[in-house]
């Protein structure tokens, strides 16, 4: 049996779609990822049975709603259909495919009928088709929500917007903060590159003006250039890095 | 009540003149909503692809990502708002899940969408006693019309819904005023805060005219 998300998978691929290139070694490894899981579910689902409860996926606030499979009954679509794949493409049409034909064309193709569909509402319609469901081995019967379902749902949905809104605050934080470092420093070498030019003025001027200053005089200047130039002066005015 | 139900309308709507389903103001549910906009809904892509196979906690999933009310925009395409309207109308949620979906604080989208449906559904002394504390709720919402996109907010939106004939391109079922439903003991008058600034709020729009009528 296959799951609702069979239903996902069926969606037209690239332009060269009519060509039969399905990977069997991945198709293989699906399949055996998907017969783990239903098995799991099955046991969890007996286990439920024999304690007298009602199965209930479990609900966790790090798993993604993929992972929502309660039943074999028909569920809301989890993730949208991929109806634009196509759209703005080129496309070979081979000859005689058209809508709601047998085989592969372009457009939308369902694997598990083999038909093909050049639109996507109607491709849309016949994944909600009884004979696509019968094919897929879904039915058309939903489970009425009960109160429970309904506030379980609501709670994992909120927790969901919790922590996206705290992974998003945490990133914009995060950000605000290495942009804040990131003009500090540029601050400081601004700072810094002018004081230094002043000095060099002054330096200079000095020099100019008088030629026979005393060589202490100028070695003690120098240094307090270096000094500031190193950053060792000022440590009170500026942030450390 | 059923534990099933089916994953569109078509049965509901497909009767035959014998619909011996649950009834809303004595009618098929999906009848308060005039035929050509909920053929238009069915038609939709959003109906058949997102609202398909829906349940009332699953429409949470659909309720939580609406980012705008209305009826109808561009050129006349049913907003996903009015298509989850439809779908409740099909569900006929029990009164405690309305009441979960509607005094839930994190999603404004999904408590105007339990308003608008109580609204619909519900006699009209419930309405008033079930939406008219939401006049304290003062969040913005966007409403999307065929002229574009215009901002509101929950109270104003619970206000249109209590005095309003149409909103978001339906016609509300008719329902008695206040003064009326006091007047025959099936309401009390209002005492709450909230009320009193409504009155006084009252008397300056009688003279700044009707600001947001179409
Ligand atoms: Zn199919």
């Amino acid at each position: 049996m296959s799951k609702p998300k069979g239903v996902y998978d069926n969606a037209a691929t690239g332009d060269t779609s009519f060509r039969r290139t399905w990977d069997r070694d991945e198709y293989a490894h699906k399949a055996a990822e998907r017969q783990a899981q239903e098995a799991k579910e099955r046991k969890e689902r007996y286990e439920a049975k024999v304690a007298g409860k009602k199965y209930l996926p479990k609900l966790d606030a790090n798993i993604n709603v993929k992972e929502f499979d309660d039943s074999k009954m028909v569920e809301a679509r989890r993730d949208r259909i991929r109806l634009d794949e196509n759209l703005n493409k080129v496309q070979i049409v081979p000859f005689g495919s058209t809508g709601g034909r047998r085989g592969k064309g372009a457009g939308y193709y369902c694997e598990a009928c083999d038909l093909n569909f050049t639109n996507s509402l109607e491709y849309v319609e016949h994944l909600n088709s009884k004979q696509h469901l019968q094919a897929t081995g879904q039915t058309d019967i939903v489970e009425r929500a009960t109160l429970e379902m309904v506030r379980e749902r609501l709670q994992w949905l909120k927790q969901r917007k919790r922590d996206q809104n705290r992974a998003e605050q945490f990133d914009l934080a995060k950000r605000l903060a290495e942009r804040r470092n990131i003009e500090e420093e540029e601050r400081i070498e601004r700072k810094e590159r002018k004081r230094v030019k002043k000095e060099e003025k002054r330096r200079e001027k000095l020099k100019a003006n008088t030629n026979s200053v005393n060589l202490d005089d100028t070695q003690d200047r120098d240094a307090t250039t270096m000094a500031r130039m190193m950053g060792f002066e000022g440590f009170g005015s500026t942030k450390q890095r | 009540m059923s534990r099933t139900i089916a994953p569109d309308a078509k049965a509901m709507l497909d009767t035959r003149g014998l619909y011996d389903g649950p009834t809303i103001h004595s009618m098929n549910p999906l009848l308060l909503m005039e035929k050509i906009i909920r053929e238009r809904i069915i038609d939709s892509m959003y109906w058949k692809e997102q609202a398909w196979g829906l349940n009332a906690a699953t429409l949470l999933d659909r309720a939580v990502d609406l980012q705008y009310i209305g009826g109808q925009y561009a050129n006349q395409k049913p907003t996903a708002f009015i298509c989850l309207v439809l779908k409740m109308l099909q569900l006929n949620p029990e009164r405690e899940i309305l009441l979960e979906y509607l005094q839930d604080e994190d999603f404004k989208y999904l408590r105007a969408l339990a308003a608008f449906y109580i609204r619909l559904a519900w006699p009209a002394a419930e309405v008033y006693k079930t939406l008219e504390p939401l006049m304290a709720d003062y969040r913005k919402l966007r409403l999307r019309t065929q002229a574009g996109f215009k901002l509101t907010f929950v109270d104003e939106f619970i206000d249109d819904l209590l005095t309003k004939e149409r909103v978001c391109d339906i016609a509300l079922p008719r329902m008695p005023t206040r003064a009326q439903l006091e007047d025959m003991d099936e309401l009390e008058p209002r005492e709450s805060l909230v009320s009193d600034v409504e009155e006084d709020s009252d008397e300056e729009v009688g003279e700044e005219g009707e600001v947001g009528e179409d």
